[in-house]
């Protein structure tokens, strides 16, 4: 029968992965527009618009990473990823001791790529959108915050560089966590 | 009866020659009438060169007549434009369609990016191939549609990788997927035998050639060095294996226990699997032989060097095994002497 051919030939599909990975972005991506608005003053459409284009540019470059890394790895740690895929958990070789570590250390990692690349990103886009660094407002800072620029001695060539690296720090953050939160709960829905 | 065959007709001839020679119709006309040119170069003999560029004509013609086409018609199901990822298949076709072979990965893998080619190109840049400066609306968008792309052709790399991890693993499809987070096996697959019944079959050989129909005193004498065999046999089935490589070879190891029974011994053949697997604690998979003694005269092995006339007292060991084997979580019972 062809249709039990065709679907034979498919194999095993990554339609969870595709499913997970779309509602994990749409978080990630409200979630960013809201701080990105906020600290950047932005309308509604545009701080969507930077957070769409920054969380897509990581989620694709990450992609990137894992299939080369993936195929560089030695084959012991290579069957690790391939048990973490298919079966959601490590299986006992000789690296098991070691993954937690690397898993944590990876993740740190991860977290500070994806800053990095969520700012790069931010800045090329706005050179790309011919927009000016949007200044914030002097009215809506804090005396505190006066105090600590008079200070400094730094109000006369203040720059918006400061709000602009905050602001993406504190999306990838608040985004990572939420994302965190999610697995854990989804991890903890399977295995209970 | 006439007023509707007339107006049928009508509408095919408006459908086919249209009003404008500004129209998708145009296009596909060209692209049949380059078709047919290389066909007849083709036909006249020339250089590969000329029908290579009739035939290329002729694919990039279709891909944008059809496009334009089902842009014009506003064919356009759940709201969303077909026509970029139409002409974009097409392109793909073409393109990695006439290497054979394994085409399929690399036009799949970049089909998203050629559609997005096909939306961004002829706003980057005008009739008469000057570059274009868009609105900078335009350019988010761009970058948003790209980025779209780039992430949907690589969850059509990741869908290959998959496939390849299975190549290499192959007993990986006969596990079950219900933990994944990843993954998801389309229901009406039928799963396939796992490798490891090519290692439990080897073994059964190996094994008997060495104890079927011999003798049962030098049976016994072979069940005694338990060990040493347990060693021979696994190193015989990697030896043999060696002929299929497969990455997954090492993680199969055969292994037997033999188990008293009546006058013989049940004897259990596994493969066990020590790579990953759905259970925490791995698999594997079981094959039950009995080993038992008969009596009926030399008809087995009569070349041995015991005697040729077998007395009546004489035993032979007889090997059988069932066809089927079942697969049980974790590691066997090795040495929990069951009673049968």
């Amino acid at each position: 029968m062809p249709l039990q051919d065709l679907l034979f030939n498919l194999g095993i599909m990554p339609l969870r992965a595709i499913a997970f990975q779309s509602l994990l972005l749409m978080v990630a991506i409200s979630l960013e527009a809201l701080v990105l608005r906020q600290r950047m003053r932005l309308g509604y459409q545009t701080s969507m618009q930077y957070a769409a284009s920054l969380n897509l540019l990581a989620t694709s470059l990450g992609w990137v990473m894992f299939l080369i890394a993936e195929s560089m790895l030695p084959p012991p740690l290579r069957s690790q990823i391939i048990s973490v895929v298919l079966f959601n958990r490590f299986y006992p070789n000789g690296w098991v001791d070691m993954l937690p570590v690397l898993t944590v250390v990876s993740a740190m990692g991860v977290f500070f790529a994806t800053y990095w690349v969520k700012l790069q990103g931010l800045i090329w886009l706005m050179v790309l959108l011919e927009r000016a660094p949007v200044t914030a407002a002097t009215e809506s800072e804090s005396r505190h915050q006066r105090y600590e620029m008079a200070r400094r001695g730094k109000a006369a060539q203040r720059q918006d560089y400061p709000s602009r690296t905050l602001a993406v720090l504190e999306a990838n953050a608040l985004s990572f966590t939420a994302i965190l939160i999610l697995l854990l709960l989804h991890q903890g829905a399977i295995t209970l | 009866m006439v007023a509707f065959i007339r107006r049928t007709l009508e509408s095919l001839v408006n459908f086919l020659l249209p009003a404008s020679y500004f129209a998708w119709q145009t296009v596909i006309y060209m692209s049949l009438f380059s078709w047919l040119m290389s066909l007849l170069a083709r036909a006249l003999g020339t250089t590969s060169f000329t029908i290579g560029v009739m035939a290329t004509l002729s694919w990039i013609m279709l891909a944008l007549g059809i496009g334009w086409g089902l842009e014009a018609n506003r064919i356009r199901p759940f709201g969303i434009p077909i026509a970029p990822w139409v002409a974009g298949a097409i392109l793909c076709l073409f393109m990695f369609g006439s290497w054979g072979g394994e085409w399929l990965q690399p036009a799949l893998t970049a089909w998203p990016l050629v559609s997005f080619g096909v939306v961004a190109v002829p706003t980057l840049i005008s009739w008469d191939f000057r570059p274009k400066r868009p609105a900078p609306s335009v350019r988010q968008q761009l970058v948003l549609l790209f980025l779209l792309s780039l992430l949907i052709s690589s969850w059509f790399q990741f869908y290959f990788r998959i496939q390849a991890w299975i190549q290499d693993y192959p007993s990986l499809v006969t596990d079950n997927f219900d933990q994944s987070a990843f993954v998801y096996r389309l229901p009406g697959q039928s799963t396939q035998l796992s490798a490891g019944v090519t290692h439990l079959s080897m073994a059964e050989t190996i094994m008997r050639e060495q104890i079927d129909g011999k003798p049962w005193s030098s049976v016994e004498r072979w069940l005694l060095n338990e060990q040493g065999q347990r060693q021979t046999l696994q190193r015989e089935v990697q030896r043999r294996m060696a002929n299929q490589p497969s990455l997954e070879n090492d993680f199969w190891q055969v292994d037997f226990q033999p188990f008293t029974s009546g006058d013989g011994y049940d004897i259990k053949i596994w493969a066990i699997w020590s790579g990953p697997s759905a259970e925490a604690t791995g698999y594997h998979l079981e094959k039950s032989c009995s080993l038992m003694p008969v009596t009926q005269g030399a008809r087995y092995d009569t070349s041995t060097d015991m005697e040729a006339q077998p007395f009546a007292s004489t035993r032979w060991a007889n090997l059988s095994c069932q066809l089927d084997t079942p697969r049980q979580a974790g590691h066997p019972a090795r040495y929990t002497n069951r009673q049968s």
